[in-house]
């Protein structure tokens, strides 16, 4: 959280995919101490595949993720410790479903530290206070909406006070206001904790709301066709691509107009 | 007085709690305790949960405590601890005796609760089964092959193996004992009985519940966790004809023929064990068990497979149908199909054993 502007994640020519198939080819990507980076794209473009990277679910079939001046994949102990400084919340909440939503945010601070039952909890019920959950810590998953497990699982993502968050598609799956509600969360996580945010996403109202910066992929390219700002890219981009996406416009409407 | 510098991260979390340990005796001695955070831009939440934890307990030994110059995320970290204390570490875990008593009350409840609902299901599923007797087209043909061949025809492997082994087993034990008295001419006949009687019959219901049972349970309630079985609803499917009734059926014939082959293997075991261990000749064994058996021996094992059959369908299409919450409702649901089931099968065979030396030709009470 010290500073801002220089890379805090770097993918260097990483290419890989998913059972033989290549899905990313010899991407190169910077993630700046402290914004809000969109990857966007539309769907099956390897949005996911590369947050799979981010993340070291995967190791990359070549290139390199390097989390604050090393490789992730250097040693498993590195791979570790890069975990214990980033946080990642999945798209369907990924909360274990046998657990309380209060047992879910202590289970990482459980992992890592040497707390009392006690401070466990009180830690966990002011992460739930946070994403305004704390009224329903006993609740089990499965009883609560899938706005409210998403919010629990960016509360269970933020219980070690991570230095990254990532996100995959936060609004996946949920309503308008319900969506604006998070992506507000998120960015006043991002503003007051300095946290920064990689969210993988294609909802053009959430990409105009909070990101700082987009990189853009494409299914074709199996790469990055675009970076800059969600407006920069609109207005000033000549890429049919890019145009075709950030105007909500049909492929072929595409190919006639740019 | 007590000062941070920099930021206090969760690595620093143990050292930080052995620092404050050493130091309690110097501040319950001054009576005062200073927290200045001037110098820290921020406390990352577990390291804060310390200091907020060892502040309230030297407050409780009558030491004076203030912090000074919090940066106001601190500040407001501290404030929601406050808000959240009374919650924390209340409420949950063990509370002796009375937890005791309600885990018990529990579990009576949802015994009586599982009998009454498997009753109701149970009836719901003859129904439908009436139903389609009368409508013989509505029965899913296909399914009911399928789940033939994944309960029968996979099973035949297991179920000729173990009888087998357990009459070789039996037979041989019975007939040393019995060779002490000069008896062993009757290991026939005791075999042919103990097997077709009883462990044919039971051994086949034990195999078929934990093979097949467990199968009806995991996949219904996997479907109940994705939701399959509310867009069969709503798409208009009586669920009980497309998920229950095909299984059903396919017990029914599957089942009693199953009985039949661990019965032939069983006493097959015995054939073996009295020509190994006791120099008896096949012509012997054989003449042993046509003298004891008679056709309503072979016959009433194949009615038990039928009721064996309803039970273990029914219990674990019940079980299935029982999940609501995620995957490890699914592995509970597993569980108690074969538990229960079994345990209705050793029921229903106390039964059925007191008909049995009512209805059986040659028994005198």
């Amino acid at each position: 959280m010290t500073g801002a502007g220089g890379p805090i994640l770097r993918v260097e020519g990483l290419s890989g995919g998913w059972e033989g198939e290549q899905i990313l080819r010899d991407v190169s990507l910077d993630v700046r101490r402290g914004e809000v980076l969109v990857v966007a794209g539309r769907s099956g473009c390897g949005k996911s595949t590369l947050m799979g990277y981010l993340i070291g679910l995967a190791e990359p079939w070549s290139g390199r993720v390097v989390f604050d001046g090393r490789s992730i994949w250097e040693s498993p102990e590195v791979l570790k410790a890069s975990r214990l400084r980033w946080g990642v919340t999945f798209q369907s909440g990924a909360m274990l479903a046998n657990l309380s939503l209060l047992e879910n945010v202590i289970l990482p601070i459980r992992e890592y530290t040497c707390l009392s039952e006690r401070e466990m909890e009180l830690a966990a019920y002011s992460k739930l206070e946070l994403v305004g959950l704390s009224d329903f810590a006993d609740s089990s998953p499965m009883e609560v909406s899938g706005g409210m497990q998403k919010r629990a699982g960016l509360a269970r993502a933020m219980a070690l006070d991570p230095e990254v968050l990532f996100f995959d598609e936060p609004s996946a799956g949920l309503d308008p206001v319900t969506s604006a509600q998070l992506d507000a969360l998120i960015l006043s996580i991002n503003r007051s904790l300095g946290t920064t945010v990689v969210i993988v996403t294609h909802e053009l109202a959430s990409i105009y709301a909070i990101s700082d910066r987009v990189v853009m992929l494409d299914t074709e390219v199996r790469g990055i066709i675009a970076e800059g700002t969600a407006a920069g890219l609109r207005d000033t981009s000549t890429d049919p691509r890019v145009l075709a996406f950030f105007r909500r416009e049909t492929g072929a409407d595409a190919e006639r107009g740019g | 007085m007590l000062a941070v510098a920099g930021v206090l991260d969760v690595e620093d979390t143990e050292y930080l709690r052995s620092f404050l340990e050493n130091r309690r005796a110097a501040f319950l001695d001054a009576g005062r305790m200073e927290l200045d955070l001037s110098a820290a831009p921020g406390i990352d939440t577990v390291p804060a949960v310390l200091l907020f934890e060892y502040m309230g307990s030297l407050r409780r030994a009558g030491v004076r405590t203030v912090m000074t110059n919090a940066p106001e995320l601190v500040a407001t970290l501290f404030r929601t601890f406050e808000r959240n204390e009374s919650r924390a570490g209340a409420g949950r875990g063990m509370h002796g005796l009375r937890h005791h008593f309600e885990d018990l009350g529990e579990a009576v409840y949802g015994f009586a609760r599982t009998t009454v609902g498997l009753w109701f299901f149970f009836t719901s599923t003859m129904y439908a089964l009436f139903d389609m007797v009368l409508h013989p087209r509505r029965i899913r043909w296909q399914m009911v092959l399928y789940y033939m061949e994944q309960t029968g025809v996979h099973a035949i492997p297991i179920v000729a193996t173990l009888p087998w082994l357990l009459g070789t087993v039996l037979g041989y034990q019975a007939g040393y004992q019995m060779s002490a008295y000069g008896a062993e001419i009757y290991m026939p006949a005791l075999l042919a009985y103990s097997i077709t009687w009883e462990i044919g019959p039971m051994l086949c219901a034990v195999l078929v519940a934990g093979r097949s049972g467990s199968a009806f349970a995991a996949e219904i309630g996997t479907m109940q966790v994705r939701r399959e079985v509310d867009a069969l609803r709503v798409m208009g499917f009586d669920t009980f004809s497309y998920l229950v009734t095909p299984k059903l059926i396919a017990l029914f014939f599957v089942m009693p023929f199953l009985v039949l082959l661990a019965n032939t293997a069983g006493v097959l075991g015995g054939l073996l064990a009295g020509g190994i261990f006791l120099d008896m000749p096949a012509s012997i064994y054989i003449r042993g068990l046509s003298e004891a058996l008679i056709p309503f021996d072979i016959l009433w094992g194949m009615i038990k497979a039928i009721v064996y059959a309803a039970i273990i369908a029914n219990v674990g299409s019940y079980m299935g149908m029982q999940v609501r919450g995620g995957p490890a409702d699914v592995g509970r649901a597993t569980t108690s199909a074969v538990v229960t089931s079994i345990f209705f099968v050793i029921f229903a065979d106390a039964l059925m054993s007191l008909l049995f030396i009512h209805l059986r030709p040659g028994i005198q009470l």
